[in-house]
């Protein structure tokens, strides 16, 4: 268990703006060793079949994208994996998306513009959720 | 007494008469033994008896028939013959006779004293029905005298009785021009209308011919006083007149409307409206000026309103002469004791066309409002997309080690960034609170902490400008949205940071006043001009938006003071001087009515 616990965390970033997309594998990858970025989505059709393909342990979501938007893929992965970890990260400001995005299942919301260490704060806090949860599965 | 004392007198001197007579017999006969002359004395008391006693006198012919014979009897020269029986039987006749004419007079006397009397009783019974009567009457002879008045037209003009009545009624000389005597005594009768002048009264008179007793005719008129019958007529003439003024010149259109269908009356307006004269409208069907559609629908209605049910108004399509169509609102309402209704048409046509470029306006602005919040929102998102590689690389940068001055301009990122973030900020506040999509979530909150974490926060701006920030905020507990009241106390302090010189003063001031609390923001800046202090709570107001206002500002931040401080139940004022400084109030209930738990 615990060497299992030393293993890098596998991230999805699903993000439409290639900044942003490049910017959250920075950030990751400043952590050496914590999490790797293990691939991209632009869009939330993208995101389920990547994530059926890659199981990544955390999924970062963005909410405003084309054809299917974050809200949906939350919920669709959530649906196809109960136990997924997912991150909602928008710049909508209204606190209606923040309450959608949890009730379709998100564990965490981050609003742009964040610091680096707003990032972090957030994937301790799932993986700590995830935990405890698993500890409790097992 | 005056009866039974002529009566002693009249038998006295009878009885001395008839003493007198026999003396004279017994004394001329008896003593100087003559006869034949002296009886002739005797018609004397056979005389006044027969006046006065009628045939009682023939009593006193026979006591002196037996005077006579007696006389004769006793008389030495006068034989008893048949001569002295003769003249006494004459004695008795003619005092029979005397005494029967005088009877038969007396009888007529007395007949005529009853008719007398009867004529008088059926007098005084005329005179008492002439006396009581309502009306006026008096009787005037062909020669113009008065010969009667009763008693209402003595009271009216005065006893004229024995008058003439030119004279004594109109003061002239002669007879009047209009009167009727001339007509009267000819036998016709008539009736005319008669105004007074003295009295000022009016009079219906009714002038019929009198016979008289001794056939010649007199007038007898009955004057009926008509005055107050007049006036009520005059007065009802006038309240109609007046009634019919309203009619005429009100300005909806109105008409009568008789047993439910035909129109009786019109008013000027409903020509207007109709464009039929009034002599057209007169007898037309009025269902006849509905739109087919509307026609069994109308009809309904004024058969209901005419039972008095129904509601009051009922709106249809009035066609006009022309063919035009127009909205109406029909009021119906039954003209009480008949069988008419009378109608009022308020042509709506305008007020529908306006009401409907209204709606339309609202919905359009209803719309662009929408589309406004839309476009803030998503502004929004795409401001603070590109916000995020800012803050995120600038965060990264930090952990490496940087030379002094590379810190220094990473710091300068940060702080543009930060206040960039603040600008977007307040644009979506303002979005949502366009959208009222706020809602409080109320807590207890004390003052004093929240007005020592705005200070804290804005110090160091203050710090920059040398301003000194004072305080007096007592220890008080509101329910209240904390994140709000941080916002509002935070724009009125940056405002009064932004606006006051450098060296200048910030007074923060709460004041408990029991049921709110009231807070002041006095600053020593710039002030604001009069004409400005009614605009600056508004959306976007700026006092200056010239190139050399001080920048950094939306004119935002007043324009949500008030809506949160609106939010919470409260006011928000300002006083100014210009050159001297700003005092921004606003009041704060302490407990809010109905508590809401929100986001």
């Amino acid at each position: 268990m615990g060497e299992e616990k030393e293993k890098k965390k596998r991230v999805l970033i699903v993000e439409d703006a290639a900044y942003m997309r490049e910017m959250l594998q920075e950030m990751l990858h400043q952590e050496e060793g914590s999490y790797e970025v293990v691939g991209f989505a632009v869009n939330g059709k993208e995101a389920l079949e990547k994530y059926k393909e890659l199981k990544p342990d955390i999924v970062t979501m963005d909410l405003v994208m084309e054809v299917m938007d974050g809200i949906q893929a939350i919920r669709e992965i959530k649906r196809y994996d109960p136990n997924a970890l997912i991150i909602a990260i928008t710049a909508l400001g209204m606190p209606e998306y923040k309450d959608a995005a949890l009730a379709a299942g998100a564990d965490e919301y981050l609003w742009k513009p964040f610091t680096i260490n707003n990032l972090f704060e957030a994937l301790e806090k799932v993986l700590r959720k995830r935990g405890r949860g698993s500890e409790g599965n097992e | 007494m005056i009866k039974i004392e002529r009566l002693n007198y009249r038998f006295l001197i009878l009885l001395s008469t008839v003493l007198a007579c026999a003396i004279l017999a017994f004394f001329v006969g008896f003593i100087r033994e003559e006869t034949i002359v002296y009886t002739h004395f005797f018609y004397i008391p056979i005389l006044l008896a027969g006046v006065w006693y009628r045939k009682k006198a023939v009593y006193i012919a026979l006591l002196l028939s037996s005077v006579y014979i007696l006389v004769a009897l006793l008389s030495p020269q006068t034989a008893l013959s048949a001569h002295i029986f003769e003249r006494s039987a004459i004695f008795v006749a003619v005092a029979y006779v005397i005494g029967f004419v005088s009877e038969e007079r007396a009888k007529g006397e007395e007949k005529l004293k009853e008719t007398k009397e009867e004529i008088k009783n059926e007098r005084d019974k005329l005179n008492l029905i002439l006396e009581s009567m309502d009306d006026g009457v008096c009787i005037i002879s062909r020669d113009y005298e008065v010969e009667f008045m009763n008693r209402v037209l003595i009271d009216a003009f005065g006893y004229h009785v024995g008058d003439i009545c030119y004279k004594a009624f109109h003061n002239r000389d002669e007879p009047c021009p209009g009167c009727k005597n001339p007509e009267v005594v000819k036998g016709k009768t008539v009736r005319w209308e008669w105004h007074s002048r003295r009295t000022n009264r009016t009079y219906d008179l009714f002038e019929a011919p009198l016979k008289n007793i001794d056939g010649t005719i007199s007038k007898l008129t009955i004057f009926r006083d008509i005055s107050d019958r007049k006036r009520m007529e005059d007065n009802l003439r006038d309240a109609e007149e007046r009634y019919r003024v309203i009619f005429e010149h009100a300005l909806t259109a109105l008409c009568v409307i008789e047993h439910g269908k035909f129109i009786s009356l019109a008013n000027k307006e409903f020509e207007a409206l109709s464009g039929y004269s009034r002599e057209e409208i007169k007898g037309k069907k009025w269902i006849d000026f509905a739109t087919e559609e509307d026609r069994d629908r109308v009809q309904n209605y004024c058969e209901e309103r005419r039972k008095g049910e129904a509601p009051a108004c009922c709106e249809f399509k009035f066609v006009s002469r022309d063919g035009e169509i127009k909205h109406v609102n029909a009021w119906i309402e039954p003209i009480p004791g008949t069988d008419s209704c009378i109608a009022s048409l308020l042509d709506m046509t305008e007020l529908k066309r306006k009401e409907e470029e209204l709606r339309e306006t609202c919905k359009r602005l209803a719309e662009l409002d929408k589309m406004k919040s839309d476009f803030l929102n998503v502004a929004y998102h795409e401001l603070r997309s590109p916000l995020a590689p800012i803050v995120g690389y600038a965060s990264m940068l930090e952990r490496y080690k940087l030379p002094d001055r590379g810190m220094r301009y990473l710091r300068a990122i940060e702080q543009s960034a930060k206040q960039l973030e603040k600008l977007i900020n307040r644009m979506l506040e303002l979005a949502r609170i366009d959208g009222k999509k706020i809602e409080l979530s109320l807590e207890w909150v004390r003052i004093p902490e929240v007005v020592s974490e705005v200070v804290k926060s804005l110090e160091p701006e203050a710090k920059e400008k040398r301003q000194k920030i004072s305080m007096s905020v007592p220890e008080i507990e509101v329910q209240a949205d904390k994140q709000k009241l941080i916002a509002i106390f935070t724009n009125l302090v940056s405002n009064a940071i932004k606006y006051t010189p450098e060296g200048g003063k910030i007074d923060i001031n709460v004041e408990d006043r029991g049921e709110d609390i009231r807070a002041c923001v006095a600053d020593t800046g710039i002030g604001i001009p009069e004409e400005h202090l009614p605009k600056i709570f508004e959306r976007f107001y700026m006092v200056d938006t010239s190139l050399t206002r001080k920048s950094g500002s939306l004119g935002l931040g007043l324009s949500i003071v008030k809506e949160y401080v609106k939010l919470h139940g409260g006011i928000v004022w300002a006083r100014s001087e210009v050159g001297k400084g700003s005092e921004f109030f606003f009041t704060i209930p302490k407990r809010q009515k109905a508590i809401k738990k929100g986001a």
